[in-house]
C-alpha cells in the first residue's frame, strides 16, 4: 500500500450539544480518490473542513500531507490551506464580480503572486478557453463549477477536497466535470476526497466510506 | 551623575546600531560582542587620552566622511539595475567587520565628548559608566539581534545608511558634535556665493526697475529655511537614493521552474525579500529626522537672559552700570536693546574670568543674528550651534560675536550709541543679505 496522505486517530468535533463527528480513524492513500457518502447531517462536510484545515477537531490527531495539523498555528494553518489543499464546494463562492480569469487569479494572489497567463492555461484546460472574461453570473452551473476546478488546482495542491461538487449540476455536466476531475488527477497526481450523495458519482471514486451520525459505518471499493 | 542623562539618546542609539549589525552583517554574536563592544570602550574612554576638541573635530571627520562614502554608494546604486546588489558586494568585505568596528569606535568616541564639558576635562567616573553602559548594550544587541522580526533584514547600503543615521543621531544630541548644523550653514555659504558671483559676473540683471522683481525671488535663497531646506535634501538624499535602488533591484529569474505554483512561490518570496530590505532605509529616514529635530531643538539648556532696555545720553553715550541690576560682573552674559530709528540694536556684557568685559552685538558677522546663549564654559550661537569659548569671546571673527568698542568709566562700562547702531547694522546687512527679514 502507498503512503497515506491523510491520516485520522480518533478525530472528534461537537458542535455544543450535537456531536457532528464521533472518534474517527481513516486513512487515505497518496493518490487515491475517496468518496464520502451518508445521509444528511451525517458529518461529511465536517470531516472535509477537517481535512482542509478550515476547522480544528476536539480531539484526535490528524496528520495531512505530512504535516500534523495540531502544530500549526493560525498562520500556519492558513499557509497550509493555501499551499497543501484546494477546495471546491457545492455553492461556487466565486467573486461575482470578477471575470474568471480573475477569480482564479485571486487564488494565485493569495497564495503567492498572480500570473494571468498560467490562469489562462488553466482555464483552458478545464475547457474554458473561450469564457476568460466572462463573470460567474454570465457562465452556466457546470462552468462555474470547472471554473471552481479550475482554482482549486492553480496552486498544485497535493489535495483536492470537494464538498458535493455535483450536487447542483445535471446528468450532463456532471459527466464533464467527473470526466475532467479524472483527467486533470491522470495528470497531476493529486488525492481526492469527494462528498456526494449520489451513487453514481461515488463509483467513480476507488473507495468509498460511508458516515451514518458521525461514525463511519462501512467502506466499499467501486468495482472500476 | 546627572551627565549620564545627556547619554540617554546617544546610548540608545548604540544598542540600535548593535541590533541592526547583528541582524545585517553575518559575523557571529560573540564575535561582534565582542569586537564592537572594545572599540566602543576604546571610544568613550578617548577623552582621557586625546584633547577633547580634536577628538570632536576627528569624530566630525570622520563621520562626515562615512556620510559622504554613502552618497557616493548610493548613487551607486541607483545607477542602472542592479547596482544595489553590485555595490553591497563591492563594499561587502570593507562594510562587514571593519565598517562595524569602526562605527563602534566613532559612537564611543561621540558618547565620550558628550559626557565631556565644553571646554572643560574629562571626567573618568562619568566615562568608564558610559563605556560598561555600551559594552552592556553592545553585548545585549548582539545576542538580541536574532530576536528582531524576520521582516528586518537590510540590504547593505540599507544596512549602512542606518548606521549612519544613528551615528549622526548620536551626534545631534550634543550641539558641539551636531553635523546637521554645520551642513545647513554651507548650504546657506554655498548658495549666498552662488549667487553673489551671478551678481559679479553679470549674469543677472542689475536694472533699477527689474531689480526689486528679482531680488524678490532672490531673496527666497536668502531665506532662513534655505540652508535648512537644503541640509534636510542633503540629509535624506543617500537614503532616497537607496529606497531607490531597491525598488529597481531585479529580482532573481524564477523561469526555469516548471510547476507554476512553485515558481510563484518563490518570485513571492523574492518581492517579500526585496520589500523587507525596504525597512532600514525606513529606518534610517525616521532617526534622521529625530537627528534633525534634536540638532534644531537642542535639549541644553542655555543662560539666556530677556535684553534690558538702555538709552543714550544727549551725548550718544550708553552708560551700564556695573552695580544694580543686572549685575554685570557676575561672570554671566547680560543682554541688553538700545532702540533707534526702528533698529534694535542688540548687545551684550561678558564679565570674564580674569575680570576684563567682553563687549559685543549678540550677532556675528556670518550668521542671521539670532543671537547667543551661555552654556557651561562656551557661548553657542543659536543659528550655526557654534561654541565659542568663554575666554575667545571680545575676540573678532568666525562665528565670534562682533566686538565693541567701550570704555570702563567709575561705576559702569560706557558704549558709544551711534557706533553701536552702525556696528549693528553693518553686521545684520551682511549677514540678512541686503533686506532679508530681520529678527
Ligand atoms: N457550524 C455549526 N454549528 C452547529 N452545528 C453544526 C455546524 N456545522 C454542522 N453542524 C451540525 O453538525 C452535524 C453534521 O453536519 P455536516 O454539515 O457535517 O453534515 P453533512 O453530512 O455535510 O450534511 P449535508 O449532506 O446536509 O451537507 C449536523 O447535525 C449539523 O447540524
Ligand atoms: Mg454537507
Amino acid at each position: 500500500m502507498a503512503e497515506c496522505i491523510i491520516e485520522t486517530r480518533g478525530v472528534t468535533r461537537s458542535y455544543g450539544e450535537i456531536c457532528a463527528l464521533k472518534p474517527l480513524d481513516l486513512q487515505v492513500r497518496d493518490g487515491e480518490w475517496l468518496a464520502v457518502m451518508g445521509h444528511s447531517g451525517s458529518g461529511k462536510s465536517t470531516l472535509l473542513n477537517l481535512l482542509g484545515g478550515l476547522d480544528r477537531p476536539d480531539g484526535g490527531s490528524l496528520v495531512v500531507g505530512g504535516v500534523d495539523l495540531a502544530t500549526l498555528g493560525e498562520d500556519g494553518l492558513a499557509r497550509f490551506r493555501r499551499e497543501r489543499v484546494g477546495i471546491i464546494f457545492q455553492q461556487h463562492h466565486l467573486i461575482p464580480h470578477l471575470s474568471a480569469v480573475e477569480n482564479v487569479m485571486m487564488a494565485q494572489y493569495f497564495h503567492s503572486v498572480p500570473d494571468e497567463a498560467e490562469a489562462k492555461v488553466a482555464l483552458q484546460r478545464v475547457g474554458l478557453g473561450h469564457r476568460l472574461r466572462n463573470r460567474p453570473g454570465e457562465l452556466s452551473g457546470g462552468e462555474q463549477q470547472r471554473v471552481c476546478i479550475a482554482r482549486a488546482i492553480i496552486n498544485s495542491p497535493r489535495i483536492l477536497l470537494a464538498d458535493e461538487p455535483t450536487g447542483n449540476l445535471d446528468h450532463a455536466s456532471t459527466v464533464v466535470v467527473l470526466e475532467l476531475l479524472s483527467e486533470l488527477r491522470a495528470e497531476e497526481r493529486f488525492t481526492i476526497v469527494m462528498v456526494t450523495h449520489n451513487q453514481e458519482v461515488a463509483s467513480r471514486g476507488e473507495r468509498t466510506i460511508f458516515l451514518d451520525d458521525g461514525i463511519l459505518v462501512r467502506e466499499e471499493l467501486s468495482g472500476r | 551623575m546627572i551627565a549620564i542623562l545627556k547619554v540617554i539618546t546617544p546610548l540608545l542609539c548604540w544598542g540600535g546600531m548593535m541590533l541592526s549589525l547583528a541582524r545585517g552583517i553575518g559575523s557571529g554574536p560573540t564575535l561582534l560582542a565582542g569586537g564592537c563592544g572594545a572599540l566602543f570602550l576604546t571610544g568613550s574612554l578617548l577623552p582621557l587620552l586625546v584633547p577633547s576638541p580634536l577628538l570632536v573635530v576627528a569624530f566630525k571627520g570622520v563621520t562626515a566622511a562615512a556620510f559622504a562614502i554613502l552618497w557616493l554608494a548610493s548613487i551607486g546604486g541607483i545607477h542602472g539595475a542592479g547596482g544595489e546588489a553590485r555595490v553591497g558586494h563591492a563594499a561587502g568585505p570593507l562594510a562587514g567587520r571593519g565598517g562595524a568596528f569602526l562605527a563602534s569606535l566613532l559612537a564611543g568616541a561621540g558618547v565620550g565628548c558628550i559626557l565631556v564639558p565644553a571646554g572643560g576635562v574629562a571626567q573618568p567616573m562619568a566615562l568608564m559608566a558610559a563605556a560598561v553602559a555600551g559594552v552592556s548594550l553592545a553585548v545585549a544587541g548582539a545576542f538580541a539581534g536574532r530576536f528582531l522580526p524576520r521582516w528586518f533584514a537590510p540590504s547593505g547600503t540599507g544596512l549602512w545608511a542606518l548606521i549612519l543615521a544613528l551615528l549622526l543621531c548620536i551626534a545631534s544630541s550634543s550641539p558641539r558634535l551636531d553635523l546637521f548644523s554645520p551642513l545647513t550653514m554651507r548650504v546657506m555659504k554655498f548658495i549666498h556665493d552662488f549667487v553673489h558671483q551671478f551678481f559679479e559676473s553679470m549674469l543677472l540683471p542689475d536694472h533699477p526697475f527689474i531689480r526689486p522683481r528679482v531680488w524678490e525671488y532672490i531673496g527666497i535663497l536668502f531665506s532662513s529655511g534655505v540652508g535648512f531646506w537644503g541640509g534636510v535634501v542633503l540629509f535624506f538624499a543617500p537614503v532616497g537614493f537607496i529606497a531607490t535602488a531597491i525598488r529597481l533591484t531585479p529580482l532573481p529569474s524564477v523561469a526555469h521552474i516548471r510547476r507554476g505554483a512553485e515558481r510563484r512561490l518563490l518570485m513571492a518570496s523574492y518581492i517579500r525579500q526585496r520589500r523587507h530590505q525596504q525597512a532600514a532605509p525606513i529606518l534610517a529616514a525616521a532617526v534622521l529626522s529625530l537627528a534633525i529635530y534634536q540638532s534644531r531643538f537642542p535639549s541644553v539648556d542655555y543662560w539666556d537672559p530677556a535684553p534690558v532696555k538702555v538709552t543714550a545720553d544727549a551725548a550718544g553715550k550708553i552708560l551700564i552700570p556695573e552695580k544694580g541690576e543686572p549685575e554685570i560682573g557676575d561672570g554671566r552674559m547680560h543682554k541688553f536693546v538700545y532702540s533707534h530709528g526702528g533698529t534694535e540694536a542688540r548687545f551684550f556684557v561678558l564679565a570674564k574670568e580674569d575680570g576684563e568685559y567682553a563687549v559685543t552685538l549678540d550677532a556675528c558677522s556670518i550668521c542671521k543674528p539670532e543671537g547667543y546663549g551661555q552654556g557651561e564654559s562656551a557661548l553657542i550661537c543659536y543659528y550655526c550651534k557654534t561654541l565659542i569659548p568663554l575666554d575667545t569671546v571680545g575676540k573678532p571673527g568666525g562665528c565670534n560675536p562682533v566686538p565693541l568698542p567701550f570704555r570702563r568709566e567709575k561705576g559702569g562700562v560706557a558704549i558709544d550709541a551711534p557706533l553701536l547702531l552702525r556696528s549693528w547694522d553693518e553686521t545684520v546687512q551682511a549677514t540678512a543679505g541686503g533686506g532679508g527679514e530681520r529678527r
